[in-house]
């Protein structure tokens, strides 16, 4: 529970439900709406009516933005006919699946679903690629990329000529989450002595960090903070890529879930000790004390 | 902590004191502050520079007000919270005042009422040892968002 799933597990289960019951039964009809992290939303339907087939469409605000790093060709690369060449109105990319002409093998169509619920990843992974791809041409020429992935909170993606720096933005809502998501940063930043393998992280509060000094738009206030990661090659050779890019995408969600679960944590610890306060400051009052119970020889019982 | 508890055994002989200015009414005079030869003189107790206790005695009531020691700025927020929480449930605690004195942390209330209804010493043993329990409990807190922040980061980069 620590770290957060990659795949969206709707999508997931929907999909294994149904390819499970198109080898036996006839197919139900299926319309699922679900959000996603960083305001994506996924949509699963039969089209036009037609049982036989599984749409998944996916929007996200930012697809502009990805697509101009071919993300289309990425796409197609790994899910090939699946892919369909208009995407549903109001989505951005879709994917079609006949339940008729599924692979008979289970485990391959467990991968189906499996690179189906992973949309969201493949769309972000396309930035990733590219300037990783960028990198190790040596072509540092490239702009910086801009995404804007949520509201307020920008990702910065860069190539140059020994590595590839990730900056993301992001915006505490509460003062509070400003205190601990500090404490969180000043551990992530620490933390990388352990191991020598991870990328460095460094974390800049309310200013942005100085590659970003003179871009327009990058924000500045109490509440924005910075966090910058430094990746290496060693981190994107074809063995590491996919893992890096699975984690560095969802760093985002994964700090304020874990600054929220704090909260509650402290939370759940207080209610605790307010009610042993309350317990003690009650041995004060006399009255509360036990009534002894009396009972006379004739069986009569009253309160002393 | 001595000096708290003698002042306090000192002090905590309240009995009941009709308001001389509105008659049939009973009101704690050291939050009135109407009639000066009511009040006893306010006492300062300071456990350190940034850390003490004020208790302001009267003849029907007393109040303490602590300030808590917070050192950085995540011990601020957890006794920010913490006071908060316990002033919300204010009514089950009886002694407890809703609003801390300007510049303390929390304040407790006690009159006549409330010593005619518990035992004397055992409020005082309370006030005690809530002084005590109350740092010891924001120290936990802070440890256990380290620790957290630390297992978190830890888990996050050993997957590189």
């Amino acid at each position: 529970m620590i770290l957060l799933e990659i795949e969206n597990r709707v999508v997931r289960e929907t999909l294994d439900v149904r390819f499970a019951t198109a080898a036996g039964s006839k197919p139900e009809p299926v319309t699922v709406i679900v959000a996603d992290f960083d305001g994506v939303q996924y949509h699963i339907h039969n089209p036009g009516g037609d049982k036989t087939k599984v749409q998944v469409s996916i929007a996200m605000k930012f697809y502009k933005e990805l697509e101009q790093f071919s993300a289309l060709d990425l796409l197609r690369a790994e899910y090939g006919d699946h892919l369909c060449e208009k995407a549903e109105n109001g989505y951005n990319v879709s994917l079609i699946y006949d339940l008729t002409s599924l692979p008979a093998d289970p485990a391959a169509r467990d991968l189906l679903s499996k690179k189906a619920a992973s949309l969201k990843r493949n769309c972000f992974a396309t930035v990733f690629m590219k300037y990783f791809e960028w990198q190790q041409s040596g072509e540092t020429e490239h702009k910086r990329a801009v995404i804007h992935y949520r509201d307020d909170e920008t990702m910065y993606v860069e190539a140059q000529h020994d590595r590839v720096t990730v900056i993301f933005s992001t915006v505490f809502k509460d003062e509070d989450d400003i205190v601990i998501g500090k404490v969180f940063m000043q551990e992530f930043k620490e933390g990388r002595k352990a191991t020598g393998a991870n990328p460095q992280i460094l974390f800049s509060h309310k200013n942005p960090p100085l590659e970003l000094q003179k871009t327009p738009g990058a924000r500045s206030g109490d509440n924005i903070g910075y966090i910058t990661f430094v990746l290496f090659p060693r981190h994107f050779t074809s063995a590491t890529r996919d893992n890096t890019i699975n984690l560095i995408h969802t760093l985002r969600n994964y700090l304020h879930y874990h600054i929220k679960c704090t909260k509650a944590y402290i939370h759940s610890r207080m209610r605790a000790k307010t009610t042993e306060f309350l317990k003690v400051l009650n041995r004060a009052r006399p009255d509360s004390d036990s009534k002894a119970q009396k009972k006379t020889i004739t069986g009569k019982t009253f309160n002393k | 902590k001595n000096q708290v508890r003698n002042t306090l055994d000192a002090t905590l002989n309240l009995q009941s004191f009709d308001s001389q200015l509105v008659e049939r009414h009973n009101k704690p005079e050291v939050e009135l502050k109407t009639s000066k030869e009511l009040l006893l003189t306010p006492i300062v107790i300071p456990k350190s520079e940034t850390e003490g206790v004020l208790i302001e005695p009267s003849v029907n009531s007393l109040r303490i007000s602590i300030k808590i020691k917070q050192s950085d700025e995540i011990e601020k927020i957890l006794t920010k919270k913490f006071t908060r929480f316990l002033c919300q449930r204010a009514e089950q605690f009886k002694i407890l005042r809703r609003k801390p004195i300007e510049g303390y942390d929390i304040s407790f209330l006690i009159t006549n009422t409330n010593t005619e209804q518990m035992f004397k010493h055992k409020i005082i043993d309370f006030i005690i040892s809530f002084l005590d329990d109350i740092d010891k409990e924001i120290n936990d807190m802070k440890l256990a968002v380290n620790a957290r922040a630390r297992s978190t980061a830890e888990n996050f980069l050993k997957n590189f």
